[in-house]
């Protein structure tokens, strides 16, 4: 086949929200693989670097990065990244949200609060988000209004209701994405 | 190794490198489209992990799986890829932004395809 004719594609687009809140269940929702999982490695600036190995860094532990996929055509996919949850893992966002299509926060309304450091950090650099509350069983229900209100959500930052756990659900997260991305986006707007 | 500590896991993978953490040359994203331009008709210098990339690449594909594949961090993946790069056996794609490539057209054909996913 010659690829050099076709567009090849990946679009990245973040799942971020506090530890547990359904990172991984929703990017397993759509992927078409079971979220894949890769490793980036830390380096400890405040250790000794180990002569006898050679190695240019003293490395003391690794981050796990899970991902998942989606093909929507031969040389067009769209990758879901989740964001690692702790907070000294800054940096990892930092590298994944570049050249990011957009992002999802995944908020729990029993801890609200756990999501303001996504949205902070998606609004300061400009980075087009959605806000997803995942309504699963047994939780309260919020009205949209009510969670923008109170995590502060300039009115174009679209508030999703959803399942995270349901493929249709993640489906009509990702395509309120997109076309906020597409109204949004700052080189398009700039 | 013997009654020697095993030296962890971390040493072993920068072994693949030959001790190198960085990667040479421009920096390329996690979902960088990696393809293979060619194979070396003589292999040498180049490990089993390179001549792997080199099979996995002749279909277009991105940093992130060929990681996973491999079963290598990401760092040490696009050292690597840097490597083949330099020997001008993989191009590497859209070294920036991926979303500064969205047009029109590809919005549309975005929703479409998550429409009737």
């Amino acid at each position: 086949m010659d690829y050099a004719r076709s567009e090849t594609l990946a679009i990245k687009i973040l799942v971020a929200g506090g530890f547990g809140v359904g990172k991984t269940t929703m990017v397993s929702a759509v992927s078409e693989i079971q979220p894949l999982h890769t490793e980036e490695l830390l380096s400890d600036r405040s250790a000794a670097v180990d002569d006898t190995t050679g190695v240019e860094m003293k490395l003391t532990t690794t981050v796990a990065l899970d991902f998942g996929r989606i093909t929507l055509r031969e040389g067009l996919w769209i990758y879901l990244f989740g964001t690692p949850g702790q907070d000294r893992f800054w940096f990892m966002w930092d590298e994944l949200s570049i050249g990011a299509l957009g992002a999802v926060v995944i908020a729990d309304t029993r801890r609200l609060n756990e999501a303001f450091p996504a949205v902070d950090y998606f609004e300061q650099r400009k980075i087009p988000f959605v806000v997803t509350v995942n309504c699963f069983d047994g939780a309260r229900r919020h009205s949209p209004e009510a969670v923008r209100k109170a995590l502060a959500l300039p009115e174009h930052v679209p508030v999703v209701l959803s399942d995270v756990r349901d493929r249709d659900s993640v489906k009509e997260i990702l395509l309120t994405l997109v076309r906020h991305a597409r109204e949004h986006a700052p080189s398009l707007t700039a | 190794m013997g009654a020697e500590e095993d030296p962890g896991p971390l040493v072993r993978m920068y072994a693949v490198t030959g001790g190198r953490a960085r990667p040479i040359g421009e920096a390329f994203d996690v979902v960088a489209v990696v393809t293979t331009l060619g194979m070396p008709y003589e292999p040498v210098g180049l490990s089993p992990e390179h001549i792997t990339v080199l099979r996995m690449c002749v279909r277009p594909t991105t940093v992130a799986d060929i990681g996973v594949h491999l079963r290598l961090p990401l760092n040490i993946t696009r050292v690597l890829l840097s490597d083949l790069r330099r020997e001008g056996l993989v191009s590497i794609d859209r070294p920036v932004a991926s979303a500064a490539a969205m047009n029109e057209r590809i919005y549309q054909e975005v929703l479409n395809g998550l429409r009737t996913l």
